[in-house]
């Protein structure tokens, strides 16, 4: 029992001495080489073991250059996303405006027909732009001039397509700065017309997603397709002479018809309607 | 003879991460000791009998390159490897945290005793200042884990090592 017990603590003194060896041997040998003189000898073996890493020293630099130019690279590419993200802007900002550009220019063009075309030469009215047109209400428009500019219920509204003016709609709302306008198609829309070539008068009626109606018209009466409708002289709202629109097509289709009933194809589209002379006072 | 070979090649990335590493943070002005921390991922892993050669060599090393004194390095590396080999008998260094602090200490110790050295044995100051050392133990702290999991990837469980 004893035995084993000595046996025991000799192997953990064995154990002990060689733990604290073994760092006693590095240390005592790292300090030697501390206190010993730098020059002759130690500085040669110095130079001659680090000869054999220079590879790792070139290997080394070469890794930190790359790494200095990985942060540069970084860098230009950061400056080239917001430089991206700025030219994307610009070119944004250049297509708006482009399209900006388009739509004036096409205003232009519609804005110098109407100078060439110009109706205020023979009624007095005031020009307008459409302001708003309701989505759910294509066949009326909301235009920027109202009591303000002279604009009264009822007056008579034209516009200008394919170089030619023509019947809009009539006002059917005032306000001080706006009007509301009911365009031709609108199912509301009446006005007395008259035929140009054989003179015949009848009542022009709005047909909503229809064609636009020409009622009362003699049944003997020659009409054709492609005969200009004008206002009539009869109507106590629409100055005469006023181009509505043409024949498109005659119905006969109706038994015991006691008139014929005529589809006029409008010259002023509500689609078209951007500018907008509204008739105050008559002829001029 | 294999084990051998993996701690020569572990020993040539210690090098040139270290260069690497100290000619990069030179610029931003700290002491990085990246060899310190693959130093003490040795001795977690080696054996004493292998571990303190390989401390002792990696001080070695960094002193082939130093002007004023020789073996000042080899000192202080096989101090630390003392404590390291003390600390893996209280912790776990397989955990994340205590690399990062073992790593982190030691190296803020490691430059402490360089400059107490260096004043000693030739009255020479190289304090490299408190923040650049804070620092550079803080990003040498931040770079443990993956030495250490290089060093235990790479070296295994061969006959060299602790846990053979």
């Amino acid at each position: 029992m004893l035995s084993n017990r000595t046996k025991q603590h000799k192997k953990y003194a064995a154990g002990t001495k060689r733990r604290f060896l073994l760092p006693a041997v590095f240390l005592l040998l790292s300090f030697l080489l501390m206190i010993l003189p730098l020059e002759g000898f130690v500085s040669s073996v110095k130079a001659v073991l680090s000869y054999i890493f220079i590879p790792q020293v070139r290997l080394a630099h070469g890794a930190a250059k790359y790494a200095q130019n990985v942060n540069e690279t970084v860098r230009e590419l950061l400056d080239a996303h917001r430089e991206n993200r700025e030219l994307k802007q610009q070119i944004e900002m250049t297509q708006l405006l482009a399209s900006q550009a388009e739509a004036i220019l096409d205003e232009n063009g519609r804005l110098t027909e109407i100078l060439r075309l110009n109706p205020a030469r023979r009624w007095q009215g005031v020009w307008a732009k459409v302001a708003y047109r309701e989505p759910s209400q294509w066949n009326s428009v909301i235009i920027d001039k109202g009591s303000a500019a002279g604009i009264r219920e009822r007056s008579a509204v034209l516009s200008l397509e394919k170089g030619m003016e023509g019947l809009a709609g009539v006002v059917t709302e005032v306000t001080e700065n706006t009007s509301k306008v009911l365009l031709i198609r609108d199912e509301d829309f009446m006005a007395a017309v008259s035929l140009e070539r054989g003179g015949e008068e009848g009542l022009l009626t709005g047909g909503g997603r229809r064609p636009v109606r020409l009622k009362y018209i003699p049944l003997l009466a020659d009409v054709r397709k492609g005969d200009k409708v004008y206002t009539s002289s009869a109507s106590s709202i629409f100055p005469a002479g006023i181009l509505v629109g043409s024949v498109s097509g005659v119905r006969n289709d109706e038994s015991f018809q006691t008139a014929l009933t005529v589809e006029v194809d409008p010259q002023v589209r509500a689609s078209a309607v951007k500018e907008l002379f509204v008739i105050t006072d008559g002829r001029k | 003879m294999r084990a051998f070979i993996k701690l020569i090649f572990l020993f040539v990335l210690a090098t040139v991460c270290h260069w690497c590493l100290v000619t990069v943070c030179s610029v931003w002005g700290l002491s990085v000791n990246i060899m310190l921390a693959f130093s003490a991922a040795f001795c977690t892993v080696l054996k004493p009998a292998f571990g303190y050669p390989a401390a002792f060599l990696c001080g070695l090393f960094l002193d082939f390159f130093g002007t004023k004194l020789f073996g000042n390095n080899a000192f202080t590396f096989t101090v630390a490897a003392c404590i390291v080999y003390a600390l893996a008998e209280r912790f776990d260094f397989d955990g994340i945290f205590p690399q990062i602090f073992a790593v982190f200490g030691l190296t803020f110790l490691v430059g402490a005793l360089n400059s107490l050295l260096l004043v000693w044995f030739i009255s020479a100051s190289m304090w490299p200042g408190f923040w650049s050392l804070l620092g550079g133990s803080a990003l040498g702290a931040v770079l443990a884990p993956a030495v250490f999991w290089t060093v235990r990837r790479v070296l295994g469980k061969g006959a060299v090592c602790r846990q053979a």
